[in-house]
């Protein structure tokens, strides 16, 4: 989960990191404060980076400027997001700016601070130290890394107050990135944040989510397995379907929970077909999966009356595909199940045929 | 032969009166393996599946000596000091079930192991098995086990539990027995990458080729191309890379497994089948043309 620039310097601010006088401006309600009579930046608040360059960095010398030119912001897409908030705050000049990071390494294994004297240059010019988390980081190790970063021994302890508590957050709020860029240095020797990214593991603030991301075609996708559900979906990629989300019910879950993600895949607008496709399961029932899978079927309106391919095996797969037929008799959808004896890349192809049979749409090249 | 896991394994589980390890458990025994002991702290004095549980590792180590495994399947925050008590006592091998581990405990464990010469596979392995000998975790469920792994030349190292099983299946009835099958896990952070089990396969004389299952996200498989390419890996291996379809997606976007992020460059689809194609690894596209080039490259 990533914070907005505004959220982070909240919480460089409970853990004593300075940052500029700043206000958060909702669209309508335009903020008044004293120091907003001098010079102030407005910073559009969204998620991915490189807003400067995409226009979501704006000088303006005062309120009426100020608000003058928050009007062609509000609302202003930059790199995907809509903008909703402004943050505005007192500019920072003739300072330094360094740059200041904690992140997790995946190629070390380890999480690692990144310093750099030359802020804006991000964390490729920067000199990288791994940590090693399981006997305590002490003060030593990081007047160590400021030193051979190329910092001035007058900087040490002021950098040193700032790498410590930005470890703090890093480590105790379970981040898997805390990055500070730049990070000014004023002519009084003075730090001051003047930006905040951070990243929260998912892990820890939502741990049971389930992923779901629309991918904008017409193949409503169910898959089990993190594995399965990627190799899936580009088996129908490379079959010529279109997948309309992707979406995953890993471990053994109960007919609710399947239940309701059913409703939720197949409430997608104008599908063609609908995919449950997963490996030979070890201990997930696949009777109880796929009950949750019919129940939900049942519920979407209007009625699915596209083909429904389902390809699953595991325990308790035999009862389930009676089910299944039951259910096709008796009700009328248009399904099709196989257990392992049919490959992924082979229901892939047969979910692409039943999909886009008799609508002009080219087929799978092989 | 086999690597990490033998006749000699002797079994300690970690949370073995949970629902995953009473169920792990089972499945170890029903399999053959020696599961000497389980710990639960304020639980010890019961017994799962015949199987006695202690308060603590060092009270179990006390009357079973020979425990050299451990399998952690206890509730994710409790991974870290499971794995802290694990390593001080110096089990060789710890093998970590549980899923959802933050990436932060992941990073305190695995330096506290370095620092012990403790080997973790995992958090969120499936297990390890060596067919015919022993196994550790749920893989291969006794249930349908009979058709997933066979005893013979070909180890697999896979990100995701269910692509082991998968390609144990398809291997198996191709007549293409396995050596040892090792879940590793799809976290940002894992205890044991491709190119560390490389290395133990290189040694195995029992192993003659090698199937990878790896992901987008990361650089774990591209590590595995260098080992590769430096020739500090001689035998054969075929990959298959999961994650074509991500190649238009927003970077940053996370994919079932936590470690499956979408990524332009390094980590990203093609960035992962170039590296391993260039180092003369057979990366395949389909599950079915695993055991096809294998029969090839082995001569069978």
């Amino acid at each position: 989960m990533n914070l907005y620039e505004y959220e982070g310097k909240k919480l460089f601010s409970r853990y004593g990191i300075a940052v500029p006088r700043s206000v958060l401006w909702r669209k309508g309600r335009a903020p008044r404060r004293a120091w907003m009579a001098g010079p102030v930046v407005l910073k559009a608040q969204v998620l991915l980076g490189e807003r400067k360059k995409a226009g979501g960095i704006i000088l303006a010398t005062g309120a009426a400027d100020a608000a003058r030119r928050s009007h062609a912001m509000f609302g202003k897409n930059i790199v995907g997001e809509i903008v909703k908030n402004i943050l505005v705050e007192e500019r920072i000049s003739q300072a330094d700016e360094w740059y200041v990071s904690f992140s997790c390494d995946t190629a070390r294994r380890a999480p690692v601070l990144a310093l750099s004297p030359s802020g804006g240059t991000g964390i490729l010019r920067a000199r990288v130290f791994v940590i090693d988390p399981s006997s305590g980081v002490e003060d030593f190790f990081f007047r160590d890394a400021i030193r051979s970063a190329g910092f001035q021994r007058e900087d040490i302890f002021q950098l040193l107050g700032v790498v410590k508590k930005l470890w703090s957050i890093f480590w105790n709020e379970s981040a898997l990135l805390a990055e500070i860029n730049p990070l000014f240095r004023l002519s009084s020797g003075e730090l001051v944040a003047g930006d905040a990214k951070i990243i929260f593991d998912d892990e820890k603030v939502r741990p049971a989510a389930r992923r779901f991301i629309s991918l904008g075609g017409d193949i409503a996708i169910l898959a089990s397995g993190g594995g399965a559900s990627l190799l899936s979906i580009d088996a129908l990629v490379r079959a010529g379907g279109r997948p309309a989300n992707y979406t995953e019910y890993s471990g053994n879950p109960p007919a609710s929970v399947v239940r309701t993600l059913t409703k939720k895949v197949l409430s997608q607008k104008g599908l063609r077909g609908c995919w449950v496709v997963g490996g030979t399961a070890n201990f997930t029932d696949i009777y109880e999966t796929l009950s949750g899978f019919v129940a939900g079927l049942r519920e979407v309106r209007p009625r699915p009356r596209y083909p429904i391919v389902i390809r699953r095996d595991g325990p308790r797969q035999r009862e389930a595909f009676r089910m299944l037929e039951r259910v096709r008799e008796d009700e009328g959808y248009q399904l099709y199940f196989s257990g392992s004896e049919t490959s992924l890349s082979e229901s892939a192809r047969a979910m692409v045929e039943h999909s886009y049979r008799n609508t002009g749409v080219r087929r799978a090249r092989k | 032969m086999s690597i990490l896991v033998d006749q000699k394994t002797r079994v300690l589980i970690q949370g073995i009166t949970g629902h995953e390890g009473a169920r792990a458990c089972r499945e170890m025994l029903l399999y053959g393996t020696r599961v000497l002991a389980g710990v639960t702290p304020g639980k010890g004095g019961r017994k799962i599946e015949g199987v006695s549980v202690y308060d603590s590792i060092r009270e179990a180590m006390l009357r079973h000596p020979g425990i050299n495994t451990s399998l952690i399947a206890v509730p994710a925050p409790a991974v870290r000091d499971a794995a802290a008590e694990a390593i001080a006592n110096d089990i060789p091998l710890v093998n970590i079930l549980t899923e959802h581990v933050t990436v932060r405990d992941s990073a305190w464990i695995l330096a506290a192991a370095r620092s012990r010469g403790v080997r973790i596979v995992g958090p969120s392995s499936v297990g390890i098995i060596s067919p015919g000998k022993a196994k550790v975790g749920s893989i291969g469920s006794s249930a349908v086990e009979k058709k997933i792994f066979s005893p013979g030349p070909v180890g697999i190292i896979s990100k995701s539990g269910g692509m082991t099983s998968e390609i144990g299946i398809l291997l198996t009835r191709a007549g293409i027995g396995q050596s040892t099958a090792v879940g590793i896990g799809g976290d940002q952070i894992i205890g044991s990458d491709f190119a560390d089990l490389l290395m133990l396969f290189e040694r195995d004389r029992a192993t003659k080729a090698v199937v990878l299952f790896g992901e987008v996200g990361g650089s774990y498989e591209e590590e595995a191309a260098r080992l590769v390419l430096q020739r500090k890996f001689t035998k054969p291996v075929v990959a298959i890379i999961a994650g074509y379809f991500t190649k238009d997606l927003p970077p940053a976007t996370i994919l079932g497994h936590a470690g499956a992020i979408v990524s332009r460059g390094r980590g990203g689809y093609y960035s992962k089948v170039s590296a391993l194609k260039k180092a003369g690894v057979h990366v395949v596209n389909t599950l079915e043309d695993v055991p096809q080039i294998l029969k090839a490259i082995l001569r069978l």
